[in-house]
């Protein structure tokens, strides 16, 4: 099984257009394919095939509960978190804020009291959806609030990985959120090949950049998705071609039916453009 | 008076507008522009910065090291970590460090005191005042790195310590902890959006995060005319948060090519973005 990732840096490149695109495209030409859409914060890749998800099996992560009579007020908690998510004054009980704290456990581990009990929380929900004979889309949903949706990346991605075993799937094509932090970084993980989907302005290339700095980091090879390649000035993008050994592989024109199919769910149409 | 601009959705013209308001506001106030989205800055670059005047390195994170020599392979490392940072390699363990969050709690969980964190410096914040008179601060996430959320608090305070009337805030695309740590103690929140059932998707997404800390809204819809109908549907959800509608328009994509902001253009955006700008003002002044 090949495992590719459909990345970018910056928002609002294609990343998803060019995901489903090739999805559909390697599934309409017999091969068996599971898309993951790991934009756990924003995933819309089943509204770009016109699909609903139904049945959202949860993803559960632990978190720090106070229980106010077991605990002596030592402090610890407070004095090892390094998410400044615990607020502690002498004499009471800590006061462990939700938005900062990102689960790591370090705050329980350390209570002499086990005053610090581990209380459950659905950080994010699994959807699995058949799309047709042989395409199946796996989407990863962080629930509102979560600040660190690395963790749900990674539980998405390990259930595609066990999904794309199980049926055995020639391509299982990952759609990675913006940016190049924890989120991103999880979803490349083990990736044969990332296509980073970029536009020719400074803005695409000044991102582009960033990702496929992460990329070389990580010893995935990479190749250039260039989108509204016709929008923009094409030589801005030459340099970071030089500066990185990669190559441009696709280049997809600005096109409004483009923009069309993929307001009405309906990309489908538009296969035949890669 | 801190304003965020914010979409969920990338790519539906957060910077461009930020840079915008940054200009509009700076015409009757003391502004200063905050590009929060550290893993993809742009706000520079719509505001024609190529160059900063101060670059300060910063470490907002930490990682952890196994010392190979001590580590005795007992694992308790592997299985307290929440970030599946710890990697099994022949009898031993070793720390990922594209992944390690710098928690520290495989340090306290080894019985063999095999495990160091040590403070990486994950990022900069770059300063530079702007052609057009305001301050532009702005925050770089080292790819590969990570803490971009702590990144964007230690800007805030670099920003806030600079004099200023209005601060605008760039936010990243997404709804994770950068996004979180740009919504909150802001005073209002533009959500910018296009017509499409992915960016109004996003938009409900991001709203669960601005409500979630109580910060009044408006809505704009960017590149309106590519899809009037949905346009339509977003404007009518948007009830009296809605703050106007603005036009697509390859000049602004020949502006971000040339690196000047879209007010400098002949754009016929620029009349778009001055209405919405007049009607952000006007509520902030009823405030």
């Amino acid at each position: 099984m090949r495992l590719v990732a459909s990345t970018g840096g910056k928002g609002g490149t294609g990343k998803s257009t060019f995901a489903v695109l090739y999805a559909l495209k390697l599934s309409k030409e017999g091969k068996k394919v599971l898309l993951c859409d790991c934009d756990v914060e924003c995933p819309n890749d089943h509204l770009l095939l016109g699909v609903k998800l139904h049945e959202g099996k949860p993803i559960y992560q632990d978190f720090p509960r106070v229980n106010a009579e077991k605990c002596v007020s030592c402090g610890l908690c407070s004095e090892i978190c390094k998410e400044n998510a615990i607020f502690w004054i002498k004499g009471k009980p800590p006061m462990i804020f939700e938005d900062l704290c990102s689960g790591c456990g370090a705050c329980w581990i350390v209570c002499p009291q086990q005053a610090i009990e581990r209380k459950k929380k659905a950080v994010g929900e699994i959807f699995e959806t058949r799309l047709s004979g042989n395409l199946w889309l796996v989407t990863g949903m962080s629930k509102p609030g979560v600040s660190e949706t690395g963790p749900v990346v990674k539980e998405v991605k390990k259930r595609a990985l066990e999904l794309a075993e199980d049926i055995g799937v020639d391509v299982l094509i990952v759609d990675t959120a913006p940016g190049t932090h924890c989120n991103v970084i999880q979803a490349l993980l083990g990736c044969d090949k990332a296509y980073v989907v970029t536009e020719p302005t400074p803005l695409g290339s000044h991102d582009a950049s960033l990702i496929l700095e992460l990329l070389k980091i990580m010893d995935v090879p990479s190749e250039i998705v260039l989108n509204k390649a016709d929008v923009g000035d094409a030589s801005i993008i030459e340099e970071i071609i030089k500066k990185y050994g990669v190559q441009i592989s696709v280049k997809i024109p600005y096109s409004e039916k483009l923009i069309k199919a993929y307001s009405e769910g309906r990309l489908d149409r538009m296969v035949n453009l890669l | 008076m801190n304003i965020v601009v914010a979409s969920g959705k990338g790519g539906t013209g957060k910077s461009m507008l930020a840079s915008s308001l940054s200009l509009l506001f700076s015409k009757e106030a003391k502004v200063v522009a905050c590009d929060c989205d550290v893993d993809a800055p742009n706000l520079g670059l719509w505001l024609g910065v190529t160059s900063y005047d101060i670059v300060e390195p910063i470490s907002t994170s930490e990682k952890a090291e196994i010392d190979s020599e001590k580590c005795i392979g007992c694992g308790k490392c592997f299985e307290n970590c929440s970030f599946g940072a710890i990697e099994k390699i022949d009898s031993k363990f070793i720390v990922n460090p594209l992944l390690c969050e710098g928690c520290g709690v495989c340090k306290i969980v080894c019985p063999a005191e095999a495990v160091k964190t040590k403070p990486v410096m994950n990022g900069e914040i770059r300063i530079k005042k702007t052609v057009w008179g305001f301050p532009l601060v702005s925050g770089h996430l080292k790819p590969g790195e990570t803490g971009s959320g702590r990144i964007v608090q230690e800007l805030r305070k670099k920003a806030d310590e600079i004099d200023h009337d209005v601060m605008i805030l760039d936010a990243a695309a997404g709804i994770g902890c950068p996004v979180i740590a740009s919504v909150t103690n802001c005073d209002y929140a533009v959500l910018v959006t296009e017509p499409t059932p992915s960016a109004f998707s996003d938009l409900e997404r991001i709203l669960e995060i601005v409500n979630h800390f109580k910060v009044p809204y408006g809505v704009v819809v960017n590149k309106w005319d590519v899809n009037p109908p949905v346009s339509e549907k977003i404007i009518s959800w948007s009830g009296d948060r809605f703050l106007g509608r603005i036009s697509y328009d390859r000049e602004v994509v020949n502006s971000i090519v040339a690196l000047r902001p879209v007010l400098a253009s002949e754009s016929k955006v620029k009349s778009e973005i001055i209405s919405v700008y007049e009607k952000i003002r006007n509520l902030l002044h009823k405030q």
